[in-house]
């Protein structure tokens, strides 16, 4: 927030006279959440309360980390089509592992923690390959990271063969679906354990406050947000993605340094596919897991980066999400059906990019 | 001498027995899978058992690794070419793209049953371009929409709410699910469907489609989730609304993933279609039709199996679980 806050004064120096509209144009994303938030909440039954909160950040917890990942491909100029395979790459060999060894006897810890671990580390390698083409071969990253999308793919769909891969150790939903708190008007609170309820009524009233996933999640993101606004690191990858003479002539190594951005997208792609077996308690890799690649490029762009790069901050493309998960989520307790609600996520795609088209100079900071 | 008489008759009598076996031809089957998934496999074994049954040899295409006909028809022109197939079964992964193909086959003498899914609108009685196959034998989904239905409402008490998590509305056997599903609750006046969501095969899609249906209808009694991706989405929603047991799950398909959500009581009944029965039904009926010129139902549907936490640990029950 400090970091937008610093933007509005700059650009309020610049624009003095249109404080309002600079403000307006600025965060229009943030605006039109806010704006959503109230609607909804007077037209969709039940949409106002903490339990539907909590369904639309889970709903979109997988989103947020791929797009994330995105924003640092986005910024350096580039774009990474293959992080929805890589997801459900990741999604696979963890659950394979971490079935397997539960099968062979080892302890439920040991079991999720390789099986963690593993998938994490086997992600990296699309991220390193990407990078390496992108950056040392100069293949244009649309090509290089469809190409990693079509090997991912075939890769997870031989792992599981299209079948959900089950028989997990149960401790993994447990651990994916818990809360850091909950609070009922008969049991007060307690943390991380659910209390006991056996009325219906009791049970829908439990308060249930932060899940775990989105606590994890806000950590990496407020590490990665450091990353690119307060670091060297973070610096370069603006001036990169603005402009790559420029990077070069400062002396930046700029093959390196893709292909650290590219590693990283990697990552968080990967911490997708983990979050998303402990989320489901199962691994899961369909052909319709590469919709997510678009998901989150939209959701950055919607977050007021530029495809052209050097442009975009996580803090945006967080709002984003936010603003496809809430538009999604709000539309659907209006009981609108799902057709409507793909063309209400492409309109506000469009209008996304049009503001970003006729008003940069009030959407970007310099 | 006698024992040169003896073996003499002897080779004789192996001699002729050979050549007589040689004379009668054995009946040789083809199947044609639709894809690479445990309910084929079903489908094979209990082909396979039939054919052991009957001595007739049973050729099983390869397993497209993926479902449509850009998969399978290379796969099924191979298996064909070899010459020798007195009859292929096979289940066609499109109503259209599939009848030039099949017509070819059948002008070249092999009669078709379709197993399964069928190719124009499965009706094989009235004449068509597409009523050329033997009979189609295979799932109703409309009536297994109706049965899901009925069960569910059993499982009420007759009574409740409930909520439909269908996978892609592009696709003719889960819509008929759909359909089957809505017209078998219309029997009982006091259930109501509050909603439907189509996750397209994606659970977490599912699971918060679910979540948000259980926040808009905090009543809500009961989910039928068509395939195990939406019913797994539902009970994943169902816990983290911390209402199991409460809200009952229904699905389709007695895969082992499935079965064993059932026997965790995570799920609480599940519709199993009879691939090893159609599977055996295709090669009786093919080899009545061939020997004794039997005249073959059109349209074969064999029945379903409902598993509930109830039976699923009976030993009868297991044989329909698909492995």
């Amino acid at each position: 927030m400090t970091e937008l806050n610093n933007s509005f004064s700059i650009n309020s120096e610049k624009f003095g006279k249109n404080n309002v509209i600079n403000i307006l144009g600025k965060n229009w994303a943030l605006i039109f959440l806010i704006f959503m938030l109230i609607l909804f909440s007077f037209l969709g039954k039940n949409f106002f309360s903490l339990n539907n909160f909590n369904n639309i950040v889970l709903g979109v917890s997988s989103l947020l980390l791929l797009a994330s990942g995105e924003t640092f491909v986005i910024i350096s100029g580039g774009i990474d089509l293959s992080i929805g395979f890589i997801m459900g790459f990741v999604c696979v060999t963890t659950s394979i592992i971490m079935r397997d060894l539960n099968a062979a006897g080892y302890s439920p810890f040991i079991s999720i923690l390789t099986g963690s671990l593993v998938g994490l580390l086997l992600g990296l390698i699309p991220g390193i390959i990407n990078g390496f083409l992108v950056a040392k071969l100069r293949v244009p990253p649309f090509i290089a990271t469809l190409g990693m999308w079509g090997i991912t793919n075939g890769l997870a769909w031989r792992l599981c063969e299209g079948f959900p891969i089950a028989f997990l150790p149960l401790q993994v939903r447990d651990i994916g679906n818990a809360y850091l708190a909950y609070f009922s008007s008969k049991g007060g609170f307690s943390f991380f354990i659910k209390p006991e309820l056996t009325e219906r009524k009791d049970i829908l009233s439990l308060l249930k406050i932060i899940p775990i996933p989105i606590l994890l999640i806000t950590l990496i993101l407020v590490i990665f947000a450091f990353i690119l606004f307060r670091t060297k690191f973070g610096q370069h990858t603006y001036v990169i993605g603005g402009k790559v003479d420029a990077a070069i002539r400062a002396g930046i190594n700029v093959p390196l340094h893709l292909i650290k951005i590219y590693i990283i997208s990697s990552f968080f792609a990967s911490a997708a596919g983990v979050l998303l077996v402990f989320k489901l308690n199962m691994g899961v890799h369909t052909q319709y897991t590469s919709s997510y690649e678009l998901f989150a490029v939209a959701a950055v762009v919607i977050g007021g980066a530029s495809l052209t790069g050097g442009k975009g901050t996580v803090w945006g493309t967080v709002i984003g999400v936010l603003l496809i998960g809430t538009l999604n989520n709000g539309l659907m307790m209006m009981g609108l059906p799902i057709f409507y609600r793909y063309i209400a996520t492409g309109c506000i795609l469009i209008i996304a990019v049009l503001i970003d088209q006729f008003f940069p100079e009030l959407v970007h900071k310099e | 001498m006698k024992k040169f008489i003896i073996t003499l008759l002897l080779i004789c009598l192996v001699l002729s027995f050979t050549a007589m076996t040689g004379v009668a031809k054995q009946l040789k089957f083809a199947f044609m899978p639709g894809i690479a998934d445990p309910f084929y496999f079903t489908m094979e074994k209990g082909a396979k058992a039939k054919a052991a049954e009957l001595g007739v040899e049973l050729i099983v295409g390869e397993y497209p690794k993926a479902w449509g006909p850009e998969y399978q028809v290379p796969i099924l022109k191979a298996l064909v070419a070899r010459g020798d197939i007195d009859l292929l079964f096979t289940a066609p992964t499109s109503t259209e793209a599939l009848i030039p193909v099949l017509k070819e086959i059948y002008d070249s003498g092999i009669p078709i049953i379709t197993v399964d899914t069928y190719i124009g609108d499965g009706d094989y009685t009235k004449p068509s371009n597409y009523s050329f196959p033997l009979a189609y034998i295979g799932t109703d989904n409309f009536l297994g929409g109706e049965v899901v239905a009925g069960q569910l409402a059993l499982l009420l008490g007759g009574k409740g709410k409930v909520f439909l998590e269908n996978t892609n509305p592009d696709t003719s056997s889960v819509i008929n699910r759909e359909l089957g599903f809505r017209a078998g609750l219309k029997i009982f006046p006091d259930m109501e469907l509050v909603g439907v969501e189509y996750c397209l095969d994606v659970q977490e899609t599912a699971a918060t489609q679910v979540g948000a249906a259980l926040q808009k209808n905090p009543d809500l009694d009961g989910v039928f989730g068509v395939n195990v991706f939406s019913a797994q989405g539902a009970y994943q929603a169902v816990v983290s609304a911390g209402l199991e047991g409460a809200v009952k799950i229904a699905t389709w398909d007695a895969t082992e993933t499935l079965i064993e959500a059932l026997k965790r009581k995570e799920l609480s009944l599940i519709l199993a279609q009879m691939p090893g029965e159609m599977g055996a039904l295709c090669v009786e009926w093919g080899f009545k039709h061939l020997t004794e010129g039997a005249e073959i139902p059109r349209k074969v549907i064999p029945g379903f199996f409902v598993f509930t936490q109830e039976n699923v640990n009976d030993p009868e029950a297991q044989k329909y679980i698909y492995k």
